[in-house]
């Protein structure tokens, strides 16, 4: 049987289809589910392997991106996703799905409860960026999603991506960051643009692996001679994260 | 019914005096500069909520964590009164002056909405609304406080949306802003009015009321009334005799131009002065009838794929045997000249509702916007109700940026162009794309879901935002006669966030077969939506009293024509089912009335019958109108000169040119990859920096995705050619955008078209005496495109006009020039044959692909030189079809790694454009090219060209513009293939992609020390061509 994995939209997310998508030629049985429909009945996360929270513009991104999905989230499954964490289920942030997970607090961990270490600011430059940026993975901070990927590709589409640590806090997330950009992009703290938790089973970014599912999405595909066969890296998050709830 | 709809009806019945303000400012933690801003906030809430006055202090923590950052932020939160603190702390930091922004009461707040719905699911108890707003701080050198509006108007606030107010921060902090109450005055909710009257007084009332009806108008709709038959009819549903305001707003509404397109219907005796006399004078019946349908009509004989054109909000095409492509552009010029901001996002948010409401709601795919706007110079006209053209540029841009980035919809494709011409009026065209399945399922039931399906019996369903005042007679209003509390109904700002709740709840609606008609309430609200839907069942009944508003006190007719957005009208026979998806999804949904086969559009409040109209009156009694136009050739003065020395400069110079220069910094603002079908990104290439000549885009996710059809989309606008001729200028409009979509990959056979027409007003009156010639102007622009479409087989789908660009203060008069804009849609047979328009690989071999002739009138160059020539460029439409065509299995059969049009700036910015986006260079000789066309010329004889002197110089040769060229670039290995494949037509081979990051070009057929034309560094054109806009 496929594992499941419940994917949320509703309420300004926008990357629902694409993230099912990735997540369904990755090997998952995903479900589209809105967050009203969550909220009533958490109990579908219990047969889930995988939360998956697509980017978009939760609720317009007033306030703060992430901030108000993030409290209506707390204000109802907060203890239903603390055992989906600690049962080491997986949960993916994407984008702004990302921004929520640091507005919980579930992403950088920190040791003492209900103190968040970051916030993802306004980008350096105050813009909205839409392009494709290089990533490069740090193999000294363990994060099972990035097995067999070092450097590789993918799309921005931010307009507050800049980690920004809290004082004295710069060293607890590196420790934490096993993704980030080649070259410096939006004044990201350390140009860390992803996160994990120390069990490796949360992963947050801003940039965005379900659009990079096959191989024309590329912006140089067409300067190749023939399009190849393996995964694109992109696709490749969403088959480790299947190969880590398979075994 | 939600929370939120539950609070926001209380304020109907809340009195003020009930209610207390807390005043919120989040201020971040770097307060030092010598000038910052932050956000404020007005909270409205319950005055049992507070505790003797004060904020109780769980409710002072909650506003923190909802409002502000801990990390880096701190929140002031008081009572109005209190507030003179915040100015002593402004001071100490020594602050002169603090001002304050707020929406005026009524402007749509979406920031506040979001506030109000996180405060709520934080617990807090008693919040009744919020409003939001903005702070400023100021050092002393920032000067008093006009020099502080005089800086910061039309960037950080807009007179007809904000309210504006700078203090000392010595102030006591009396005069702080207070919550923007919604005050209306008592007005009666319906009157009567009395039509019997004379012609003048006739003429009188329709301007004092604002409907835009001419004097055969205003005596049809007499007439109407006089009949005994309506006698009779309002007798039995206890109405006057003489019609209600109801009514008269409803048939001003319905007959408007925005809905009926009067023009393009009218009847037009057309003047020809170029024709011998006996032949000068023709009668056109309908433009819209006579060359855009009838050229749609004779092509659906072969496009069997057309399943609605011109009938419903979009038109529709099949894409495969599950699912339609729908495609609509609108246009939002108006709004945008007012508030751009508010303009450009109710334009996109207006578009994307089209194509909701497109036969049982299709999910919108993709946006395109396109721009024409005056280049922001000091030489413009400047005038008071001339906003200034860069304020229009930024607001634009924004607008777009957040109409598409929070609908999570792509901007895949656009323009911006620049003409002077565009002070009149800035044009903002808004296209967006939609899938549609071919049948939903309801019960046991299979639907067409390309079509409608309204019963008599029906309900009619209000889905999404509330009305208020927003959009009535909107832009007659101004701002001096606004009192305090006026809401403002100038300007609308969209809300997307709302939209898009509204727009998931109706996908799960329609595939839940719950809906059985559905569009949308833009222009005209729901007399336009109801009314339009009630001809498919033959009536309809609304109850005004049960549509929820705003604020209380709008009259009847303003409920009824109020253009207030956010909203769609659903027909449908299983509210209940409705209400509980719409519950889960935050969407209000009521229940206003029912579809009746009646033969009658009525109106009630309270059972009060208010409106009664037969609604084959409504719908075909408008008078049409007889136009007259007068057409005389362009004249004008030949002005040229010399060629310049250097060519290389002059194309640094035109890669600088704002027509032409990279329009990345905007791109790169627009999420166009959202959804993941991109092919063809806007920019590709190694360093995306390949500006693209068209989007492709998989329309669905499925298997294979690399193999799958995917959509081109693609467009063509050249208004420069206007003045010259308007025939002209929509055959290079429809070239354009069907080249565009070629050179990505699109199959020329499956390509469908949409028009749209911004036109300066071409009804003759004694205020307009140019109006003759700008319907002459339109008829030949309809003659062109006519012939355009039936040679490229490209059906017209779908269209839109708008026909008042002009400027007219009573001092000045603008208008804008004659503008076609064609919007393109095409199938490229698998994703994996789309070609990016950059050199690919060094030792490709560069051809240039002709079918016409390039040439200087309305060329870039021509503009750069100050000249002015009669060397129209020309397009051979028995040649251009089978060009393409040619290139299209060429592409197929792998040959092709680039292809570009060539445009903007002639053969060699085209060819800079593609080494641009590249690592590579290219090395060119035209001297075959030359040869061509010298050949040509002698052909032709020197009579056919006395315009053209200087057809083979080496400056007409390289920055000549116009339709029909391509220029390609080819894997070497098929050479012979390729020169094969295009024998007969016109291919000629003029170099290669080079390693080495240059590009030079020459010309063999020159004397040797003329020959070197251009020799420039890869880098140097990137940085010239890299010239930012002026965009903030």
């Amino acid at each position: 049987m496929k594992p499941r994995a419940i994917v949320l939209t509703g309420d300004g997310i926008n990357c629902g289809d694409e993230t099912l998508f990735a997540l369904q030629i990755a090997g998952f049985d995903p479900l589209l589910t809105h967050t009203s429909d969550l909220l009533s009945n958490p109990k579908i996360l219990k047969d889930a392997k995988l939360l998956a929270l697509p980017g978009g513009f939760s609720f317009g991104d007033e306030i703060a991106s992430g901030k108000v999905l993030a409290i209506k989230l707390e204000a109802a499954l907060k203890d239903s996703l603390k055992e989906f964490v600690d049962e080491g289920k997986l949960v993916i942030g994407i984008c702004n799905g990302f921004q929520c997970l640091v507005q919980m607090g579930l992403l950088p961990e920190s040791e003492k409860e209900g103190v968040r270490l970051a916030s993802l600011a306004r980008n350096n430059g105050k813009k909205f960026i839409n392009r494709w940026v290089q990533l490069s993975v740090d193999s000294k901070v363990s994060c099972p999603w990035l097995e067999g990927l070092t450097e590789f590709d993918l799309p921005i589409r931010h307009g507050e991506g800049r980690l920004s640590p809290a004082k004295d806090s710069e060293e607890a997330v590196k420790k934490q960051a096993p993704l980030r950009y080649s070259l410096e992009v939006n004044g990201s703290f350390d140009r860390i643009s992803g996160l994990t938790n120390a069990k490796g089973n949360v992963f947050g970014l801003m940039p965005h692996p379900e659009a990079f599912v096959r191989w024309t999405q590329h912006p140089s595909w067409t300067r190749l001679t023939s399009l190849p066969d393996k995964a694109p890296p992109g696709l490749r998050i969403f088959q480790n994260a299947h190969s880590m709830v398979a075994n | 019914m939600t929370q939120g709809a539950k609070y926001r009806e209380n304020e109907h019945v809340l009195e003020i005096s009930k209610t207390a303000t807390i005043c919120v400012a989040v201020i971040s933690e770097a307060e030092h500069h010598n000038s910052q801003s932050f956000p404020l906030y007005w909270l409205l809430v319950d005055k049992e909520s507070l505790t003797d006055g004060k904020i109780p202090s769980s409710m002072q923590k909650d506003i923190s964590a909802v409002l502000a950052d801990s990390l880096s932020q701190e929140v002031l939160a008081c009572i109005p009164e209190e507030r003179s603190k915040w100015l002593e702390r402004f001071a100490k930091k020594e602050y002169k002056h603090f001002a304050e922004r707020q929406f005026l009461p009524g402007v749509t707040d979406n920031l506040a909405h979001t506030v109000e719905e996180a405060l709520r699911l934080k617990g807090l108890k008693g919040i009744i609304k919020v409003a939001s707003g903005r702070g400023f701080l100021f050092k002393e050198k920032s000067g008093d406080a006009d020099a502080i509006s005089e800086m910061l108007i039309y960037k950080e606030y807009h007179p007809l949306t904000d309210r504006f107010v700078v203090h000392e921060t010595s102030d006591d902090g009396a005069k702080l802003l207070k919550f923007p109450h919604v005050v209306l005055p008592e007005t009666p909710r319906v009157e009567n009015v009395n039509l019997e009257l004379s012609d003048a007084n006739l003429e009188a009332l329709s301007k004092e009321r604002l409907l835009a009806l001419n004097l055969d108008e205003m005596k049809a709709i007499r007439q109407y009334y006089r009949l005994d038959k309506t006698k009779a009819d309002r007798k039995s549903h206890g109405m006057p005799e003489m019609p209600t305001d109801v009514e008269l707003e409803v048939l001003a509404q319905t007959w408007s131009e925005h809905c009926k397109h009067k023009i393009f219907n009218a009847k037009i005796t057309h003047i020809d002065n170029s024709k011998p006399r006996e032949l000068r004078s023709e009668t056109i019946t309908s433009l819209y009838k006579t060359y855009i349908k009838a050229a749609t009509k004779k092509l659906s004989q072969w496009r069997k794929d057309l399943l609605s054109v011109f009938e419903d909000n979009a038109g529709v095409v099949k894409w495969d045997n599950e699912t339609a492509v729908c495609f609509k552009v609108e246009t939002h010029n108006s709004p945008s000249a007012l508030e751009p901001y508010g303009g450009a996002l109710t334009g996109i948010l207006g578009v994307n509702r089209d194509i909701l409401g497109t036969g049982l709601g299709a999910k919108p795919l993709f946006n395109t916007d396109i721009f024409c706007f005056a280049y922001p110079s000091p030489s413009l006209p400047q005038r008071p109700k001339l906003l200034p053209a860069k304020a229009i540029l930024d607001g634009v841009r924004k607008g777009v940026e957040d109409g598409g980035n929070k609908s999570g919809i792509p901007t895949v494709n656009g323009a911006i162009f620049f003409d002077p011409g565009y002070r009149a009026k800035p044009l903002v065209f808004c296209g967006t794309g939609g899938l549609l399945p071919l049948h939903i399922k309801a019960g046991n039931e299979t639907r067409d879901a390309v079509k409608k399906h309204t019963q008599a019996g029906d309900l009619i369903i209000m889905a999404g935002g509330r009305v208020g005042k927003d959009g009535i007679h909107g832009a007659t209003f101004s701002s001096e006669s606004l009192n305090e509390g006026s809401p403002m109904s100038a300007v609308q700002i969209g809300d997307p966030f709302t939209q898009k709740r509204l727009l998931d709840f109706v996908i799960d609606a329609r595939d839940a077969g719950l809906i059985t008609g559905i569009t949308d309430n833009g222009a005209g609200g729901l007399s336009s939506s109801v009314g339009e839907m009630a001809n498919i069942t033959g009536g309809a009944i609304i109850h005004l009293d049960r549509v929820p508003t705003k604020y209380p006190g709008l009259a009847d007719w303003e409920v009824v024509v109020s253009e207030s957005q956010e909203r769609m009208t659903i027909s449908t026979n299983d509210f209940d089912g409705i209400k509980k998806l719409a519950e889960k999804h935050n969407v209000e949904v009521s229940n206003i009335g029912e579809f009746t086969n009646k033969g009658y559009f009525e109106v009630q409040n309270n059972g009060k019958t208010v409106a009664l109209l037969d609604l084959e009156f409504l719908h075909d009694g408008c008078p049409i109108l007889s136009l007259e136009s007068q057409w005389s050739p362009a004249q004008i003065t030949m002005k040229t000169g010399k060629q310049p020395e250097h060519l290389g400069r002059v194309l640094l110079q035109l890669l600088k040119h704002p027509n032409i220069c990279s329009r990345e910094p905007i791109i790169r603002q627009y999420d166009h990859e959202v959804r993941g079908q991109s092919v063809i990104k806007p920019m590709m290439g190694p360093a995306q920096k390949a500006p693209c000549d068209a989007a492709v885009l998989l329309p669905r996710l499925t298997a294979d995705l690399d193999r799958a059809p995917a959509l081109a989309v693609s467009n063509g606008l050249c208004p420069r050619l206007s003045e010259h001729d308007p025939y002209l200028m929509a055959q290079c409009a429809v070239d354009e955008a069907v080249r565009n979509a070629v050179c990505v990959g699109a199959d020329p056979d499956t390509l469908s078209l949409l028009d749209n027409f911004c036109w300066p007003d071409p009804v003759y009156s004694d205020s307009n005496p140019q109006g003759k010639r700008h319907l002459a102007e339109l008829v030949r622009c309809c003659q062109g495109l006519y012939d355009a479409v039936i040679a490229y087989g490209a059906p017209l789908i779908s269209g839109k006009d708008s026909m008042k660009n002009n400027f007219d203060d009573g001092a000045l008069k603008l208008a804008i020039p004659p503008t076609l804009l064609i919007s393109c849609m095409g199938r490229v047979p698998e994703a994996r044959f789309a070609r990016s328009m950059e050199f690919k690989k060094a030792g490709d071999l560069i051809y240039i692909l002709s079918a016409g002739v390039l040439g200087l009138a309305a060329s870039h160059y021509e503009e750069f030189n100050g000249w002015q020539s009669i060397m129209l460029p020309e397009l051979d439409l028995d040649r251009a079809p089978t060009l393409y065509r040619r290139l299209h299995t060429a592409i197929k059969s792998g040959w092709i790694h680039s292809a570009h049009d060539i445009s903007e700036g002639g053969l060699a910015a085209c060819v800079a454009e593609s080494v641009i986006g590249s690592r590579n260079g290219a090395s060119l000789d035209v001297g075959e090219y030359h040869k061509y066309l010298s050949n040509l010329y002698e052909e032709r004889g020197t009579q056919a060209f006395k315009s053209w002197d200087f057809v083979t110089r080496a400056d007409a040769l390289l920055f000549g513009e116009g339709p029909g060229h391509i220029v390609v670039s080819i894997n070497r290995d098929h050479q012979s293939d390729f020169e094969r494949h295009f024998e007969g037509l016109t291919s000629i081979k003029i170099g290669e992609v080079t390693a080495e990051q240059q590009l030079n070009i020459v010309d063999s057929e020159m004397k040797p020390e003329e020959k070197d034309l251009i020799s420039l560094s890869t880098q140097a054109m990137k940085t010239a061509w890299e010239t930012a806009l002026p965009f903030d």
